[in-house]
């Protein structure tokens, strides 16, 4: 289970440095698209999934990850925690579960017309990130901790 | 102090299920079944008396009388070529798309048969801004199944009011309609007025701006002094805004929105005009005397170019008509009559799960779909309806087989010439009261026309009492939800 629950960590760590990449990328591939010629508006945005740019594999892979398998895994991460016998553990795990939901709250709205929550939207990925790997790494240290447990048993 | 492992792994067992299990239950709450009525859905008056009403294939045209306008309508699923020879996927009717522009005169009877040769999904056809008898309105799941490949379906109707208007796919709509499954109708009056007539229907394939299925200019040849009229429908998911450039003293005027005629309109000077998703807009041009040309822009870079020589794209002007308080007054006997229902239709988005799915959906009144408000009218009444946004994005809102009369804006009463519509931009923030006659009994969707929204539950039904659908969505003919 403290196996399980520090690969989840890193992994979470890892697809926020993975979302940071695809963001780049599909807006990249848009600003292309659009020295080529092509007009970015309102419908365009509405049809993002047709766009005919490939980079656009970005855009939608972010949705994805943010709105389904990131939260999925900070769920499964706060469930695994109940379960490890880590000091600290649920509380981490709550934590990095805190931010990813604000995270996707944060990108949705400011979609949705609060432009503000994109820049903490960014900044937020930063913290995130931060905590994830903080989680992770922290596991090997309160390892002793797992002594006194055992005893216990 | 010691715990033991039984009792530890109950804590966590418990501290699971009171995560696990409020997640679970929102989750399971929200799965629709796979099929159901449009009638067992939602909250508000009227509710449970649906199966000994009229049944809604009833209201039909006089089936005795003749077509005067008849065609038929072949749809495929396909990759096809642009008129500038760009190749897309999609789909087509008659082998194109746009399909074929329906053009009839006042007043006449339309018979259009529609056969399905390989669309998988099904589909159907539903009369953009036309208000035609319920049965004919399109829309799978509640006015009809939608049409299996290799089966047809036979669309009846008078067009009873001069305008411009359009057809499209109202089955999986998110999805058909953006891949081409559309088409332009015209109605004519009786006595057209003497101007050079040009419809501009603009559509995204693939991200690609189009006027009449061609990504390049349209060129209209024009005389000097001549008038024309051009006729722009949006048929995409954004509002897109449309601006004409020309000699110094050329200024169009907005004749006609949604099929409607506007009274005294005025010279449009340096603003852009809006197109909402689904709307109309009819601009009249008159050509320079010196045989200049006029450019048209419809979105981008992209226009109706009336008349000869070279004249290039300008920038949006800053401002954008208004039409509050564009044209002259006029007598709005409905803006006058006492309302006998008053509902609210206010538009909000929370975070949620939608048929399983999370995200951030659409809400009606504060709920997600299904638990949405149904609006119950009797045939005759003098509706009243606010339509408030504060959702964060723009949504225009289409009521099927009627027009709205707008009242206000924000509380600021409309003072320009009597404002029909039946796809109004309603921007975040923004609050409008709408007025409308109860005059043609049905079943109708009242949704937003940025099909996507619809699909996420942006999908309230008008039912008038005594009427109901014997359709199902989902059911055998696999109507989609919208």
């Amino acid at each position: 289970m403290k196996t399980t629950y520090k690969i989840l960590a890193y992994v979470i760590a890892a697809e926020v440095a993975i979302q940071s990449m695809l963001i780049a990328l599909g807006i990249a591939g848009l600003g292309k698209w659009v020295s080529e010629g092509n007009i970015f508006e309102k419908s365009v945005m509405e049809g993002e999934g047709d766009l005919p740019f490939p980079e656009v594999i970005g855009l939608m892979l972010h949705g994805v990850n943010g709105h389904i398998v990131i939260p999925a895994l900070a769920l499964i991460l706060l469930i695994v925690s109940f379960f490890a016998r880590i000091p600290g553990g649920a509380k981490f795990a709550g934590l990095v579960l805190a931010l990813v939901a604000a995270q996707a709250l944060l990108g949705g709205f400011s979609r949705g017309g609060i432009p503000w929550m994109g820049a903490v939207h960014g900044f937020n990925a930063l913290l995130l990130f931060a905590a994830a790997l903080y989680t992770g790494r922290r596991v090997a240290k309160t390892a002793p901790a797992q002594a006194p447990a055992t005893a216990a048993a | 102090m010691k715990i033991s492992p039984r009792l530890r792994l109950m804590t966590a067992g418990a501290a699971t299920l009171a995560v696990i299990g409020p997640l679970a239950w929102l989750w399971q709450a929200s799965l629709l079944p796979s099929t159901y009525s449009v009638h067992d859905h939602g909250h508000g008056q009227g509710h449970g008396s649906h199966h000994d009403g009229r049944d809604l294939t009833s209201l039909i045209a006089d089936p005795s009388r003749e077509a005067d306008v008849e065609l038929t309508l072949t749809a495929r699923r396909e990759r096809f070529r642009l008129a500038s020879g760009r190749q897309v996927d999609g789909y087509t009717l008659n082998g194109r798309s746009p399909g074929p522009q329906i053009t009839a005169e006042v007043g006449q009877l339309v018979q259009v048969t529609l056969v399905n040769a390989s669309v998988p999904d099904g589909i159907t056809l539903h009369w953009h801004g036309i208000d035609v008898p319920a049965a004919m309105d399109g829309v799978a799941g509640v006015t009809q199944d939608a049409v299996a490949p290799g089966a047809s379906f036979t669309y009846r109707f008078v067009a009873d009011r001069a305008g411009t208007f359009w057809y499209h796919s109202h089955q999986m709509s998110h999805e058909q309609v953006i891949g081409g499954l559309l088409g332009a109708v015209v109605v004519r009056p009786e006595r057209p007025a003497k101007a050079i007539d040009v419809v501009a229907l603009t559509h995204l394939y693939q991200g690609v701006r189009t006027i009449n299925g061609s990504d390049t200019d349209l060129s209209v040849p024009a005389p000097p002094g001549a008038t024309a009229r051009v006729r722009v429908i949006n048929t995409d998911n954004g509002p897109i805004p449309m601006w004409v450039t020309g000699t110094p003293d050329t200024a169009p005027r907005l004749v006609a929105v949604d099929g409607t005629d506007l009274n005294g309109p005025g010279p449009v000077e340096r603003a852009a005009i809006l197109v909402t998703s689904g709307a109309r807009a009819d601009l009249e041009v008159r050509m320079p005397a010196d045989g200049s040309p006029v450019r048209v822009q419809i979105g981008g870079p992209l226009s109706v170019v009336l008349g000869g020589g070279t004249l290039p794209p300008a920038r949006r002007p800053a401002a954008t008509l208004d039409l509050l308080t564009y044209g002259t007054p006029a007598a709005r006997p409905l803006a006058d009559a006492r309302p006998d229902r008053a509902f609210r239709y206010e538009i909000g988005r929370r975070p949620g799960f939608l048929d399983g799915v999370p995200g951030l959906f659409w809400t009606v009144n504060g709920r997600l779909y299904p638990d949405i408000p149904v609006f119950t009218v009797a045939e005759g009444d003098v509706v009243r309806m606010t339509i408030a946004n504060t959702s964060g994005e723009v949504h225009p809102m289409h009521l099927h087989g009627h027009r709205v009369l707008v009242l206000s804006r924000d509380g600021v009463p409309a003072t320009g010439s009597p404002w029909w519509t039946d796809s109004l931009n309603v921007e975040d923030g923004e609050s409008y009261e709408v007025a409308f006659r109860a005059g043609n009994p049905g079943v109708w969707a009242d949704h937003c026309h940025n099909l996507p929204h619809a699909r996420e539950g942006l999908m309230v039904h008008l039912m008038y009492e005594g009427i109901t659908t014997p359709f199902l969505v989902g059911g055998p003919a696999g109507n989609s939800r919208e």
